[in-house]
């Protein structure tokens, strides 16, 4: 939006060669966005087609037959609705998690207290822990808590993460110093600091860290599965793999529950990366 | 009260993510230690009476196990290949889409990312379909520029670039936007700075940009590293580790011998194998990273 | 180095909160809620008991059809189904057995009975027999009841069966001169060949080569045992080899192709794959996605060696021993093993009933599908009932995409599975 302006405000040398290196980027871009949409778009057609043409030699790319029934079967007999809402709780309570991991991170960033660097080194060691190797142990954990068969007990195990951590660490690092200590002159506490100063600064880190959050809720699989003993448990994915049959593949339904799932996903990331990281976008002139 | 709180707030503020942590992680993890010693399988885990000790066993057979071998080499070599070009591919295509000023650059942003969002059951099967020998686009496409089918995921080495493929489509977004965020947060004097002085684009991206994005790099690097290392979607639900084992990764071993036969303590200890490869390889970075600056 | 001394006493101070959440864990365990809502125990004649049935992918969603009309007859006894997808519900089961909670009934594939069995999870069965007389083993077919049993224990109950036949297309057997199905090994080699010289990207037979059994059923149609009389494995005797030599000479001469990449159905209904050996679910799959060829297919029995012994599988319905509520499990297991609940199930789910009665009802005896089925099934056999079996299967999975892609000496390479087989089965 401000490009114009920006563009008159160049000398006019610039301007040519940063033109020419847009239209440049954005041929390229081109290029590899159609590459990175095919696969969407070629999901999308096959979630419109019976499954008799879904698997006909050779395929179609638009729908020679036009069906709703992949998704009136969803809808009809699968609780997709239970499943929906499941789901939704569970992102709800990963935004929770997602707040003590940016207090985390912040503690480890900006303070300097006993035993600092051992921890950061023992958080950063369970990112490298593969989680098929775990899952036994966390499981009889949670069993031994009574937690087994509830919402809690679903949520609990992924609620933070190193990753998370380590990126707000990385990201509050370059929060300058002063700024902190001439609020804590005005007799701030810290925790207000935290809330009011810090969090402020990190929108763009806890923007990206908000959309990763959401996709891991929303695709959460394995724990919803293994933790429910009840079917009213089940999230959207668990909903999804029960689609395959044992000898049947059911692509039609497989290809209309991933575009269901994929959809609010692409509608909630245009809208929110509008909203938060535009606010911080350093192209506009100010 | 209020000042004995403030004083211990870096503890308050790490305190409820460390508990998690620890209680499911780093006690999950001692657990495996502890079974990797033993011959748990799943009678073992109805009844503990039946698991039995036996010391090194498990890692003397699993560091002379064949397949356990062609997995390591899988691996390194999805690491080898797969890391440099996530980091290349996400951190130039941030560039590209930062640089562009006009409205189509906010449409490239949502474009690279949605893969990343991408349930794993879908891109599997399409995936699969765009890789198929018989009726798959990518062979289409090849034949009707006349060039011949490529064998996908039917040939060892293939199999394994295009599961890299498949990975670095899935990747790319997630790292693009980390690197975006890093890139909003360089102030925008440096390039006025940089323009007075008669800078061209490209002199401000070498000088500027990639300079200041160290940190980013740095941390993409590392987390990217630590999850080619534990590669294991991609092969689970395209190959199941063929063909002739051609691109099972380590972790998909450890997958195999716990869940489908049963070995808890071998599996157990194939893991542990891998972790401590994981940690070797990441204090070596840190180390890296540590000369180059001085940060702590 | 400082450093490194504090943090090391760090570790220690860790690994003391560590010691110390275990504790607490274990204490909290002791007072915790423990919420088994798995109805109440006791007599299920009188008290209202709510059972929780365990089963896989979509047959689950068709089971309440079935619960409820069980419920109607039996109105204390209220059954919640839940359904597993078919790839996780191996781990699933694990954690249950780990926790020692879990479903009354569960189902059970064939292939996963002898380790859950091995596991002590499966309840024996023998002591409810006699009053529920539905469960007694000779009502089923004796292929899925040696399924059923683990060391002479009777834990798991027949509930549908399936085993592969031929399909073929009438139509393009004619055009290579057979008027019927091929009758025994040369001629089924001989007319894949012949189907195969079409060229055009044809081919005469598809065998897949991730089918774990398909080596073994071949090996048993060659008069091979699979053990020796002291039960070790014996996969590398002649008549094993020859079994795998055959098949694999499929591939050799260009009849069965490696890496099509089709599925079966539409392969089938271009002509490119003009036979297939496969399970009864492949009959409605080709009638709902294949509806041009009605009428130019047929099935038969498998072609004969020393004899046409087929694969035998289905699922099984086991009482988890776990379950609070054994005798209320047991009736509804006895339910389900009616020969009319059976042909009900069939009704819903197209998959075929274990109950021998069953098979005397018009609806199977006068299906020319079914019929060919219902006479397979007397000459099937099910994989071994051992703990080993799903490793040995696999690993002969990984030994046979060897030979077929690298066309080895067969014999060294089954010697390499029979080796692993032993340590397997250790």
């Amino acid at each position: 939006m401000s490009s114009i302006t920006a563009g008159k405000r160049k000398g006019s040398q610039e301007g040519k060669s940063g033109r020419t290196f847009q239209w440049i980027s954005g041929i390229i871009l081109t290029i590899g966005g159609l590459f990175f949409l095919l696969p969407f778009f070629w999901m999308m057609m096959s979630s419109f087609k019976p499954e008799n043409e879904i698997v006909q030699i050779p395929p179609t790319l638009w729908p020679e037959t036009f069906t709703l029934y992949n998704f009136q079967y969803l809808f009809e007999n699968m609780n997709f609705g239970i499943y929906l809402r499941n789901t939704l709780i569970i992102v709800a309570f990963s935004f929770v998690g997602l707040l003590l991991n940016a207090a985390a991170g912040f503690g480890f960033a900006k303070y300097d207290f006993k035993g600092r660097n051992a921890l950061f080194v023992l958080v950063l060691a369970t990112m490298m822990i593969p989680s098929q190797v775990t899952m036994i142990p966390v499981y009889l954990i949670l069993n031994t808590l009574g937690l087994t068969n509830t919402m809690t007990g679903i949520v609990l195990p992924g609620l933070v993460g190193a990753f998370g951590i380590f990126l707000f660490r990385q990201f509050m690092s370059t929060v300058p110093t002063e700024l902190l200590e001439a609020t804590r002159l005005d007799g701030a506490s810290e925790y207000r600091i935290f809330l009011q100063i810090v969090l402020p600064i990190s929108k763009p880190i806890l923007a990206v860290q908000a959309i990763l959050t959401f996709i891991a809720g929303w695709n959460s699989f394995l724990w919803p599965l293994i933790i429910a003993n009840d079917e009213g448990l089940y999230t959207l994915s668990v909903g999804l793999s029960l689609l395959k049959g044992q000898y049947a593949a059911n692509f039609g339904l497989q290809m209309a529950g991933a575009t269901f799932m994929v959809a609010p996903v692409i509608l909630l990331f245009t809208y929110f990366q509008k909203h938060i990281i535009e606010n911080f976008s350093i192209s506009g002139m100010k | 009260m209020k000042s004995f709180l403030n004083k211990r707030a870096p503890y308050i503020f790490i305190a409820p993510t460390l508990l998690l942590l620890i209680l499911f992680s780093i006690v999950p993890i001692a657990v495996a230690l502890v079974i990797s010693f033993t011959d748990m399988d799943l009678g073992g885990l109805a009844n503990m009476d039946r698991v039995g000790f036996i010391g090194f066993d498990n890692y003397a057979e699993v560091i002379q196990d064949p397949v356990f071998h062609k997995a390591i080499y899988n691996t390194l070599f999805y690491v080898v290949i797969g890391v440099p070009l996530v980091i290349l591919f996400s951190l130039g295509i941030a560039l590209l889409i930062n640089l562009g000023t006009s409205r189509i650059f906010k449409v490239f942003r949502v474009v690279y990312y949605l893969p990343s969002v991408t349930n794993i059951v879908a891109v599997a099967v399409v995936w699969s379909y765009l890789y198929n020998p018989a009726l798959g686009l990518f062979n289409y496409m090849l034949n009707s520029v006349g060039l011949p089918d490529v064998p996908w995921l039917t040939e060892p080495t293939v199999a394994k670039l295009s599961l890299i493929l498949l990975a670095l489509w899935k990747a790319i977004g997630l790292n693009m936007i980390i690197f975006i965020a890093a890139l909003q947060g360089i102030p925008r004097s440096y390039y006025e700075a940089a323009q007075l002085d008669g800078a061209n684009t490209w002199q401000q991206v070498t000088l500027i940009t990639v300079p200041m994005l160290r940190f980013a790099i740095f941390f993409v690097s590392i987390t990217t590293m630590i999850g080619w290392l534990q590669f294991f979607e991609e092969p689970f639900v395209m190959t199941d580790g063929g063909p002739l084992d051609g691109t099972l990764s380590v972790s998909l071993f450890i997958y195999q011998n716990g869940f489908q036969f049963n070995n808890f303590g071998y599996a157990a200890a194939g893991s542990f194998v891998l972790f401590i490869c994981i940690i070797a390889v990441t204090l070596v970075q840190l180390r890296l990273q540590k000369n180059e600056t001085d940060m702590t | 180095m400082n450093k490194l001394m504090r943090g090391v006493l760090d570790m220690k101070k860790v690994l003391a909160m560590i010691t110390t959440l275990a504790l607490s864990a274990s204490l909290l365990a002791g007072c915790g809620t423990n919420d088994n809502t798995e109805g109440s125990s006791g007599d299920a004649s009188n008290e209202k008991v709510t059972l929780s049935v365990w089963g896989m992918g979509e047959e689950a969603k068709t089971l309440p059809k079935i619960a409820e009309q069980f419920t109607a007859e039996n109105p204390n006894i209220e059954i919640k189904v839940q359904a597993l997808p078919w790839d996780q519900g191996h781990e699933k089961l694990l954690t249950a057995i780990a926790s020692k909670k879990g479903p009354d009934v569960v189902q059970m594939g064939t292939s996963w009975i002898p380790e859950f069995a091995d596991a002590g999870a499966l309840a024996d069965l023998a002591p409810y027999v006699e009053q529920y007389p539905e469960l007694k083993q000779e009502h089923f077919y004796d292929g899925a009841v040696e399924a059923g049993t683990y060391e002479d224990k009777y834990v798991s109950v027949p509930w549908y069966v399936e085993t592969r036949v031929l399909y073929y297309r009438t139509d393009l057997l004619k055009e290579a001169g057979y008027d019927q199905a091929p009758q025994n090994w040369e001629e089924l080699s001989d007319a894949a060949q012949k189907l195969a010289a079409r060229g055009d990207g044809k081919y005469g037979m598809s065998i897949d080569p991730k089918e774990q059994s398909l080596g073994f059923m071949f090996a048993r149609q060659n008069g091979a045992e699979w053990f020796t009389p002291d039960g070790q494995p014996d996969f590398a005797n002649d008549k094993f080899v020859e079994a795998v030599e055959y098949i694999n000479s499929f591939y050799q001469n260009g009849s069965a192709p490696k890496d099509l990449g089709l599925d079966i159905i539409p392969a089938f209904k271009e002509g490119i794959l003009p036979m297939f050996i496969s399970g009864p679910w492949m009959i409605k799959l080709i009638q709902d996605q294949a509806a041009d060829i009605d009428g130019k297919w047929s099935m038969a029995v498998l072609p004969k060696k020393e004899n046409n012994t087929s694969l035998l599988g289905g699922s099984n319905l086991s009482i988890f021993e776990y379950s609070k509520n054994k005798d209320a499990a047991a009736k509804f297991v006895a339910y389900m093993s009616k020969a009319e609940t059976q042909l009900k199930w069939m009704e819903f789910t197209s998959s075929l009933p274990a109950a021998t009665a069953a098979w005397e009802d018009e609806s199977l005896k006068n299906n020319e599908f079914y019929k060919v089925i219902g006479e397979q099934l007397n000459a099937a056999v099910p994989m071994p009932v051992i703990t080993a079996w799903s490793q040995i299967s696999q690993s002969y999975v990984k030994h046979f995409e060897v030979i077929y892609r690298n066309n080895v000496d067969v014999k060294k390479e089954l010697e390499a599975l029979n080796a692993e087989a032993v340590k397997f089965m250790k």
